[in-house]
């Protein structure tokens, strides 16, 4: 059972008067730097004349020594939208960092728009050679794309490096459910793994059990270890009418030894919905990193991050 | 080589050319009851040669309830000698994918191959987007019944997208051989004008098993037109100590109106599989004066049968009225 204490909200994109940084603020990421701990985000500038937005990376800087405390903010675009017909259009949207010799790997999920169903996504790498400020990519397609079983909506990358792999931990569509306004997809927790970074196999099979339905949708699957075994905190929800009360996010777990089988206890997961404020209707995109012997997660709050993430300080893991 | 130099075999003095009987157009899908109600086009013809028979699968069109075209695959039986139809498939051979499906719009065109006891389908399957018209991947589908119906191996594609092939994999010919699989495919370089239109190129990918491929991540056959070149339907076929290529390629705008701007045959040749010379002045068929391939030849495909060369094609408006047949002159 973890025990988080919750730290609050520690940003809220509504506090920034940033064009392209108008509304949501969601799937926060850390990079620890020498001074500073800086999070990446997803947000969106206002929709456009059809109701549809657009998702650009971003970041805030806070200070390594008190992370309430935000000292940055990133004022231009890191990473700018993909060409025409590309898989990343029309958005950028989470985004995993990592730290590869000098520079930074960024993987994040492209979103494409399509006629019968809304949306589309792949996972592409984008590169950092000034610590994180800007990102450049190396190639107009994806470094993790489609294949026989995954057939769409490869999203919400994670990458870690472990024994000297990388890992990337992200979701995979299964089907699309006719819903009432629109298609909605469901997807899985997925794993591949990599020498370079680049090119990438596929474990093939789903990770977690799925406990609401069996369309359950889950998403962010944050993997760290410690004593001796790998943790994984994910969000999970219903596939339809997730914005009704009780069938959104939620913060789920599960544990693993060998990083292929794992065990599901979302009551170990130590984190729930506040009673009132920023994230009492839904948490989700959970992120776990150590920072100077203590151990963190920013997470994001109602409607998917609209108003912003926060902060919660692990108490207890027995 | 010495006396035995066939006429066909490319040489480097330039004088030699392959020539091709042109057997005229030997399928009209306007004189044939189609699946799904299927009337108009019958693109991309690919053949299976079975015992008695010769199949030959094409790309026929619905309209879907929005106007908009869904390209289904059927077959046609030909007698050996591609002189006479002996039957029209009633049922599409592969069913177009679900939605959100790489090939929910449409499969087209289908290339199969026989693999042992099986016969392998690649298919090109279609969906539509909202910048651009579309999106393409190649699929996999599996016959256990010589061809005449598949089994898709998954939902989604064995070959699409990856770092430096952003968008429109399609257009897929495999073959075997020693003991690895093939694929000469096309991707995606360039959406550009409005209303968009796209470029692509012929690319090369291995693989074990015919289901988790390897690209070789380069421009395999040189431009003839320039960058904005677009390269179709490569299909390769070995004969006389040399693999043949064929192909088709055209401007990427105004290829739908301007005669010149159309599709034609190019070719290239190897010795080794891996380093190609186009020279599309051998391919050794060209337009018609007139007629029904007076301004376009397209999706070329070829095939060996009782020691005949065959070359399958489609001709004007993309081969909305049908596809011919050439055999090689040896």
């Amino acid at each position: 059972m973890f025990s988080w204490r919750k730290l609050g909200r520690v940003f809220d994109p509504r506090d920034v008067d940033i064009d392209w940084m108008k509304d949501f603020a969601q799937a926060p990421s850390a990079l620890v730097l020498d001074d500073r701990v800086r999070v990446y985000f997803a947000c969106r500038p206002a929709a456009d004349s059809n109701g549809q937005f657009v998702s650009y990376v971003a970041y805030v800087d806070f200070k390594r020594d008190n992370l309430l405390e935000r000292i940055n903010i990133s004022k231009q675009r890191i990473l700018p939208l993909g060409e025409r017909g590309a898989f990343d259009e029309f958005g950028t949207n989470p985004a995993s960092v990592i730290r590869n010799g000098a520079e930074v790997w960024m993987y994040y999920a492209g979103w494409t728009r399509c006629e019968s169903v809304p949306f589309n996504a792949a996972i592409g790498l984008a590169i950092s050679r000034d610590d994180g400020a800007t990102f450049g990519r190396i190639g107009n397609g994806p470094v993790l794309s489609y294949s026989f079983d995954e057939p769409f909506v490869i999203g919400s990358p994670r990458i870690r490096k472990f024994n000297g792999t990388m890992y990337l931990w992200y979701v995979a569509g299964k089907r699309w459910i006719r819903g009432d306004d629109r298609p909605e997809p469901v997807y899985k927790i997925r794993m591949a793994s990599s020498s370079d970074g680049i090119h990438w196999s596929k474990h093939g099979a789903d990770l977690i059990d799925s406990v609401l339905e069996e369309d359950e949708c889950q998403a962010s699957p944050d993997v760290f270890f410690s004593k001796g075994k790998y943790h994984m905190f994910f969000s999970y929800r219903h596939t339809l009418g997730f914005k009704d009360r009780g069938r959104g996010y939620q913060i789920g777990y599960a544990s693993s030894s060998d990083l292929r089988a794992w065990t599901r206890d979302d009551a170990k997961a130590g984190i729930a919905v506040s009673p009132d404020g920023w994230d009492s209707e839904t948490i989700s995109y959970p992120n776990v990193f150590d920072l100077d012997g203590s151990t963190y997660m920013y997470y994001q709050g109602n409607q998917v991050g609209k108003y912003g993430f926060g902060l919660a300080r692990l108490e207890a893991d027995s | 080589m010495g006396s035995g130099w066939p006429a066909w075999k490319p040489t480097r003095n330039g004088q030699m050319f392959m020539k091709w009987k042109k057997l005229g157009k030997i399928f009209d899908p306007t004189d044939h009851a189609l699946p799904n109600g299927c009337v108009e086009f019958a693109q991309s013809p690919q053949a299976l040669v079975c015992t008695d028979f010769i199949r030959v699968y094409f790309a026929t069109r619905q309209r879907d309830a929005i106007g908009k075209y869904v390209s289904h695959i059927a077959f046609v039986d030909f007698d050996r000698r591609l002189s006479r139809i002996l039957g029209v498939s009633k049922h599409a051979a592969i069913e177009v994918g679900g939605l959100g499906a790489f090939d929910e719009h449409g499969i087209f065109p289908m290339s199969p191959v026989r693999d042992g006891d099986r016969v392998l389908a690649y298919t090109t399957g279609w969906n539509r987007k909202v910048s651009v018209p579309v999106d393409s991947s190649i699929g996999l589908a599996i016959s256990t019944d010589d061809g005449r119906s598949f089994q898709k191996f998954g939902t989604g594609p064995v070959v699409t997208t990856s770092l430096h092939e952003p968008f429109l994999i399609a257009d897929a010919f495999v073959a075997l051989r020693g003991g690895t699989y093939h694929m000469w495919y096309i991707y995606g370089t360039a959406w550009a004008g409005d209303p968009p239109e796209r470029v692509y190129k012929i690319g090369h990918a291995t693989s074990a098993d015919g289901v988790a491929w390897e690209k070789e991540g380069r421009q395999l056959i040189a431009d003839r037109l320039g960058s904005s070149e677009c390269q179709a339907l490569p299909t390769v076929i070995h004969f006389d100590g040399c693999h043949h290529m064929f192909f088709c390629y055209r401007r990427q705008f105004g290829f739908r109106t301007d005669r010149e701007g159309a599709y034609r045959i190019g070719y290239a040749f190897s010795d080794d599989f891996a380093n190609w010379t186009r020279d599309d002045a051998r391919a050794g068929i060209d337009v018609s004066p007139d007629g029904w391939d007076s301004d376009m030849q397209c999706y070329p495909s070829t095939f060996e049968c009782d020691g005949n060369i065959y070359l399958l094609y489609n001709g004007n408006e993309f081969g909305r009225r049908g596809f011919g047949a050439a055999m090689l002159e040896r």
